[in-house]
């Protein structure tokens, strides 16, 4: 297992060395000087900062050295200071960072729990009638704009029916709740953006559970099962679906960046305060320094998502493991 | 199973067909200006005169919606040509030569795929390439494509195909690498180089004529992942900017609203539903019958 996981660590190295060249390309390539930017949107950047500004980046040097000098602070976590509002954009994205990861955390869940039984159904008689509807379903749930089913459920729960709250993480009265009441009403606005960014991986996930669960199905092993006279149910979830789920794993992983990229819609539409919607704010006032800090964040949040679906992939199935070694 | 499936493909590339239609003959299906203003009519609800009703400047949504069809499809149609361009491109030097540069450009790919894609956009756009793209007209050969491209669309909406388009390569690239690396080992390949015929014409003769049916599906696939990219950042104001009529930007208009207007919000979210629908269950299809070639 360790030998297994030191494996894994090393292959992480140049997906980092890449990224960090992505982020660093970002104010790069942007037109004129970073600072130009700083200036043109935020008049109010004293001549001093702007110094500051061009030293942090060391503009006069060459590209390799900038790059170089940039990755040496980036590593300590430090990645200079916002356009806007001149704070530390660590301190920013910190802030903003636990709202994006309970969100998607929920709709994690909330995915498992739909996608997987409805992919086991339809799998336990492929080409019959659930399975055809499932079908649909997944058809139109890939084909559905998030944010467009986003704007329905608003003007329908929210505006029409007044059910749920439209937007926010609060009501406005929130500090005088005592705790318990301060949590349901945190939940409570937090129904429609965890079931909108569930949604957005509920075709995925459903029709990998379907196909997994179809292959297992037709292994050997079920067939002894049925043969030695289990019940059907013990066929299907203790035989099937064990095995089953182990790609699922994998494929949770590997949804994790369309997680983190739905916030950024959920989060707009919704005005929750968290990382996408920082993200957006960044991108509408060319902030770059936080656009450069929160492209790297998302793909570091996104490998380490996959490196702990790969390790639990291994750690739930042995054959992984043995095999990668021989 | 198949027939089911095979029935939705062909119902696929009827709508798709329509849309074509639609899309070509905008100016004389459309029963209003999609540009003129007219206040006195502004967000009047779905009637006789305006079948899917106005929007806040009185403007007539179906009309708007036609007008969009033709900007979803161009964007969405041309984007994937620059992605399959691009990727087929890394995939077959990936591919082909194998070794470092095989390794080099493929944990590149796995990095961009690492990123959320939305990232990748909203940054591309961050850095206002519309300059930098005008600048490719100076390079030869992909110069005089560039100048008719930039002389017949609008320079925002090509700025958006080529955002989407440079940031969704990175599949068909895998693809196309799979391919050859499994299609440089065949005899008609063995032979070709026997003969004497250069990498090159390895590569763009022998080798990705070969693997065009898979790309095909995926870029099938690819159309309609676009135009909901598209949609997503018109939607946020970052991609066709209004007047334009695009089905995302109209989500966009029609966001404050929402509440007394739903019309504005229902009518081009169902747009991008069906059409998106439609080119995943074409593509699905046309996978089905590769497969079983």
């Amino acid at each position: 297992m360790t030998a297994y996981l030191v494996r894994r660590l090393l292959a992480l190295i140049p997906v980092l060395f890449w990224i960090t060249v992505i982020s660093f390309g970002v104010i790069k390539l942007a037109p004129g000087k970073p600072t130009d930017a700083a200036m043109a949107f935020n008049p109010k950047v004293s001549l001093e900062a702007r110094q500051r500004m061009e030293q942090l980046y060391g503009l006069d040097q060459p590209v390799a050295m900038q790059y170089a000098k940039w990755l040496g602070r980036v590593v300590r976590l430090d990645f200079g200071r916002s356009f806007l509002d001149d704070r530390p954009v660590g301190r920013k994205i910190v802030e903003r960072l636990p709202v994006t990861l309970t969100i998607n955390l929920c709709s994690l869940l909330l995915v498992l729990f739909i996608a997987v039984p409805l992919g086991v159904r339809a799998a336990v008689r492929p080409g019959g009638a659930f399975d055809r509807w499932t079908t649909v379903f997944v058809f139109t749930g890939y084909a559905t704009p998030s944010f467009w089913l986003a704007l329905l459920c608003l003007a329908f729960f929210g505006v029409q029916l007044r059910w749920l709250p439209i937007s926010g993480l609060h009501a406005l009265d929130y500090e005088s709740f005592p705790l318990i009441r301060q949590w349901l009403d945190t939940a409570w606005h937090l129904i429609l953006p965890v079931t909108i960014a569930a949604f957005g991986g509920l075709a995925g996930v459903s029709r990998y559970m379907r196909s997994s669960m179809t292959e297992v199905l037709t292994q050997d092993y079920i067939r002894t099962a049925r043969a030695k006279g289990l019940p059907e149910r013990r066929v299907l979830f203790h035989h099937g679906l064990r095995n089953a789920l182990l790609p699922i794993i994998t494929i949770l992983g590997l949804s994790l960046p369309d997680l983190i990229g739905g916030s950024v819609i959920a989060e707009t539409i919704f005005s929750i305060p968290g990382m996408g919607r920082l993200f957006y704010e960044a991108v509408m006032a060319r902030d770059y320094p936080v656009v450069m800090a929160l492209v790297t964040v998302g793909a570091v949040l996104t490998m380490l998502g996959n490196l702990l679906a790969d390790v639990a992939y291994a750690f739930a199935d042995p054959r992984i493991r043995v095999g990668g070694q021989s | 199973m198949s027939l089911f499936k095979n029935r939705l493909a062909a119902a696929g590339a009827v709508v798709l067909l329509l849309l074509a239609v639609v899309a070509v003959c905008a100016p004389w299906i459309a029963p209003y200006d999609p540009l003129r203003v007219s206040l006195p009519d502004a967000l009047l609800s779905p009637s006789g005169a305006h079948w899917l009703g106005t929007d806040q400047l009185g403007r007539d949504v179906l009309s708007r919606l036609i007008y969009g069809t033709r900007i979803s499809l161009v964007i969405g149609i041309l984007s994937v040509g620059i992605a399959v361009i691009v990727g087929s491109l890394v995939g077959a030097l990936a591919g082909f030569y194998g070794g470092w540069l095989d390794g080099l450009l493929m944990r590149f790919v796995d990095t961009l795929l690492s990123i959320p894609t939305i990232f990748l956009l909203l940054a591309m756009i961050a850095m206002d390439p519309a300059e930098r793209l005008q600048q490719l007209e100076t390079v030869p050969l992909l110069g005089g494509v560039c100048r008719a491209v930039f002389a017949a669309l609008d320079p925002q909406i090509v700025v958006v195909m080529s955002v989407i388009g440079l940031m969704s390569w990175m599949g068909v690239a895998r693809l196309v690498r799979a391919e050859l690396l499994t299609l440089k080992e065949r005899e008609f390949v063995l032979a070709a180089r026997v003969l004497g015929a250069s990498s090159r014409r390895l590569i763009f003769a022998h080798l990705l004529p070969n693997a065009v049916a898979p790309v095909l599906v995926s870029a099938t696939l690819g159309v309609g992942g676009a135009i909901l990219t598209e949609s997503v950042l018109s939607f946020l104001g970052l991609g066709v900017q209004p007047p334009t009529p695009s089905w995302g930007s109209i989500l966009n208009e029609g966001r404050g609203t929402l509440g007394i207007a739903w019309w504005l919000t229902l009518s081009p979210g169902a747009c991008i539903l069906v059409t998106v629908l439609a080119f995943n269950l074409l593509g699905e299809g046309l996978r089905e019958r590769f497969a079983r070639r």
